[in-house]
């Protein structure tokens, strides 16, 4: 084994991996592309979700095999977590709702796990109290970076559902929101007349000068 | 630190200064056309006609792809397409046109099944970064986002297509906003628009540099309150045909069950996105696993014509180092916003914000004649001087409008906002594909198609943020007209294959297609069989259980 090349075991099988790839390129180099699911491989899809722990006793935990490099020592152990059943967003959303629609919001021990299996970042368990006391807003902007993978659920001894429930109020914020589209376009028309031009090279010159000012130039 | 960089960033820090406001010069079209006929990987001449189908000796495609559009089909030749699921609609694909068609046909009455090989919202959708376009600001108007795009794909888009992308750029926000997206917005409460490269006002709505996982995730969690039915897993292997010449369906292979499974639809709309992962010329892509042109090949063998497959979207920046991020998308929302490209030299050597064939095939020339910069691995890029964007716009910029990068970037040791990073052009957007006409139909009765797969509407460069514009008018449009022209059931069987397997007997290559998964990968169809061919690969098997204790 050379400095360039990291021994790792995969559910217990020993394989050589190449320093400074992920996981992910590793499996596949190895030949095991499919002990470990894989959907973007670029880390935000939420599909490659693996436990590992070090053989020299440092604390592992749970990650993204795409966007975890290999180290020496490192065992991987695949974590597959099943999506669960959605629940309807509902517009103007009261505190009331969420508890309907979540019954287990209230469960919560703080005992933290959630906030340290997030392979994202973020303050999940922090962000379950917010939703307790109907701080959505906060929440809402908490889940922004949310990839859906479930380790949040999948290691809850209480089966709260952080991740459903931040994409549940994401969800119904965003449908409370009153998007008046509204354009005035009394020359719109006359622009696609003389933009969509039969001719080619036509067509090309009228555009560039349309998007020069957003109007017919005389 | 990037001791090997020293040298270059010492250059780049102390040009910065001098840079800081100074624009640098845009290309003008004979400068423009030089550098890609040059430099662009399309223009290298990596490309031939097929032999093979209704595009034969015509427009060229390249190489790798031109070989898997003449491959033979993985079916057996004695197997015989019995229909075990009935549906009315066959979506294949689980990105984002798949998903928002699905959600179109809800409530239709019509019975829906959506397939894809990995699981839903797996897709390139979910990888998008930068945002998505709408004509919404004071002076813009679906006109001007129209003559951006036209000019931004040297002319030739399909201006059909073209100006229904730009007209309903408006409602779609709407839409996606009703289903509970969030879109960024000012302290003023409407929507902050940047400008990507091309746009000439601001009309790129964002969600962070999140705004395809935004979307997925509103999409897919949408979908699955619907009753269509998702087949995860399931990969197309092939569209059968009534005999006649119309598409019927599908044969899937369910991979945890490890067989074929034949669907018999009245229509089916193909929805499978892009090909990066056949990795033209080698180039790193920041496509999803699953982006192997599954649907070009499908669809092709069924009589459907391919346009401007000879045009690919080369990102001007991907990432180049470390090893472990090569290929992955940094958003052109960051260029948009003010960080510059700068060569090993110190050199802001072009406008960031040219069209990205351009800026794609000047980083290229930079690199060629000796600007570059080199990695430790042997790759040569050159600098994104990220570090500018909280000089010009204040600290803490960069970490919260783009926490992606950050993130992504901080298990590394670098941090953008301290350290320029690396780029190099990527492998990023199939630019042609599938001809369509402006309901979605293909040549082919019975098929409809949405979004990447599609070829036409982008011309032969694509600008930042109508892709997930596209998918989602096009997701649409295609269940829109299904909807309205349904055909009834047919019966299915393997004609139109039987023929392209006749018409590909004067060519001797081997070759399997599609692709479905990264020759990298080694990934095969049937799962259960990969395993077994593993087995016998790893000698150790020391296997001891993990330590739950232990984490």
């Amino acid at each position: 084994m050379t400095d360039k090349t990291v021994e790792i075991k995969i559910s217990g099988k020993t394989i050589q991996a190449r320093a400074g790839e992920t996981l992910v390129h590793a499996l596949w180099a190895a030949g095991m592309a499919e002990s470990v699911k894989t959907g973007c491989a670029g880390g935000v899809c939420g599909a490659c979700t693996v436990t590992l722990r070090y053989s020299d006793g440092r604390t592992g935990g749970t990650e993204l095999a795409c966007m975890k490099p290999v180290e020496a020592g490192m065992e991987v152990f695949p974590c597959p977590v099943e999506a669960d059943v959605s629940v309807a967003p509902v517009a103007e959303p009261e505190l009331s709702h969420l508890q309907l629609a979540f019954p287990t919001l209230n469960r919560c021990t703080k005992c933290g796990s959630c906030t340290t299996a997030c392979p994202m970042s973020i303050p999940v368990m922090d962000s379950v109290l917010r939703m307790q006391k109907g701080e959505f807003q906060a929440v809402a902007e908490d889940f922004t970076t949310c990839i859906h993978c479930g380790l949040c659920r999948f290691v809850c001894e209480d089966k709260v559902k952080p991740h459903n429930m931040g994409l549940w109020i994401r969800r119904s914020l965003g449908m409370s929101q009153d998007i008046a589209i509204e354009k005035t376009d009394a020359n719109a028309e006359q622009e696609w007349q003389y933009l969509l031009d039969k001719d080619r090279a036509q067509r090309l010159q009228r555009a560039r000068q349309f998007r020069q000012s957003g109007r017919i130039e005389p | 630190m990037m001791e090997w960089a020293k040298e270059s960033l010492r250059n780049l820090e102390s040009s910065r200064p001098a840079r800081l406001n100074q624009p640098a010069p845009l290309p003008d079209s004979n400068e423009a056309d030089a550098l890609l006929k040059q430099y662009h990987p399309d223009y290298l001449g990596h490309e031939r006609q097929v032999t093979v189908g209704l595009n034969a000796g015509g427009q060229k495609f390249p190489l790798e792809l031109a070989q898997l559009l003449e491959g033979d089909s993985p079916i057996e030749p004695d197997y015989s397409p019995s229909s075990e699921i009935e549906t009315d609609v066959l979506i294949i694909g689980g990105g984002g046109a798949g998903a928002a068609a699905a959600l179109t046909l809800e409530g239709s009455g019509l019975t829906v099944h959506l397939a894809t090989k990995l699981r839903l919202g797996d897709s390139n959708t979910v990888m998008a970064e930068g945002g998505i376009q709408s004509a919404l600001g004071p002076d813009d108007s679906p006109r001007r986002h129209f003559a951006d795009a036209l000019v931004g794909g040297h002319g030739d888009n399909d201006p059909d297509l073209l100006r229904i992308l730009c007209e309903q750029g408006p409602e779609s926000i709407r839409w996606l906003s009703q289903l509970g997206c969030l879109f960024d917005q000012n302290e003023d409460g409407k929507f902050r628009l940047r400008g990507g490269g091309g746009t000439s006002v601001p009309r790129v709505l964002a969600c962070r540099d999140y705004t395809g996982l935004e979307i997925m995730r509103v999409l897919k969690d949408a979908v699955r309150l619907t009753r269509t039915q998702i087949l995860e897993e399931h990969v197309a292997m092939e569209l059968v045909d009534d005999g006649k010449g119309r598409v019927t369906g599908a044969i899937l292979f369910n991979r945890s069950a490890g067989r074929p499974v034949c669907v018999s639809a009245r229509a089916v709309i193909l929805a499978t996105g892009g090909s990066g992962q056949i990795r033209l010329q080698g180039f790193p892509t920041s496509n999803h696993v699953g982006a192997t042109g599954d649907g070009l090949v499908l669809a092709y063998r069924q009589g459907c014509r391919l346009i401007d497959l000879d045009s690919y979207q080369y990102h001007p920046s991907g990432a180049c180092y470390p090893e472990a991020l090569a290929g992955q998308l940094v958003t052109e929302a960051i260029r948009s916003i003010g960080a510059q490209v700068v060569n090993a030299e110190g050199v802001h050597f072009i406008d960031e914000m040219a069209y990205r064939d351009v800026l794609a095939g000047a980083i290229i020339k930079e690199i060629a004649e000796g600007r570059g910069v080199k990695t430790p691995h042997g790759k040569s890029g050159v600098w994104l001087d990220t570090p500018m964007i909280d000089l010009k716009k204040g600290a803490g910029t960069l970490a919260g409008q783009f926490p992606g990068l950050i993130h992504r970037f901080e298990r590394y040791d670098i941090d953008p906002a301290k350290t320029p990073i690396l780029i190099y052009p990527t492998l990023h957007y199939q630019n042609g594909g599938i001809r369509v006409d402006s309901e979605c139909r293909t040549d082919v009765a019975g098929l409809w198609a949405a979004g990447e797969v599609t070829g036409g509407l982008h011309g032969k460069n694509r600008l930042m943020g109508n892709s997930l514009l596209d998918i989602t008018v096009f997701g649409r449009r295609s269940a829109q007209s299904v909807l309205d022209n349904i055909p009834e059931r047919g019966a299915v069987t393997l004609t139109n294959l039987q023929q392209f397997r006749v018409d590909r007997k004067k060519i001797e290559d081997k070759t399997i297609s599609p692709k479905f998964f990264p020759e990298a990968s080694g990934m095969k169809l049937n799962a259960a069989k990969g395993e077994e061919k593993q087995e016998k690969k790893t000698t150790s098997a020391d296997f001891e259980p993990p330590n739950p204790f232990n984490f």
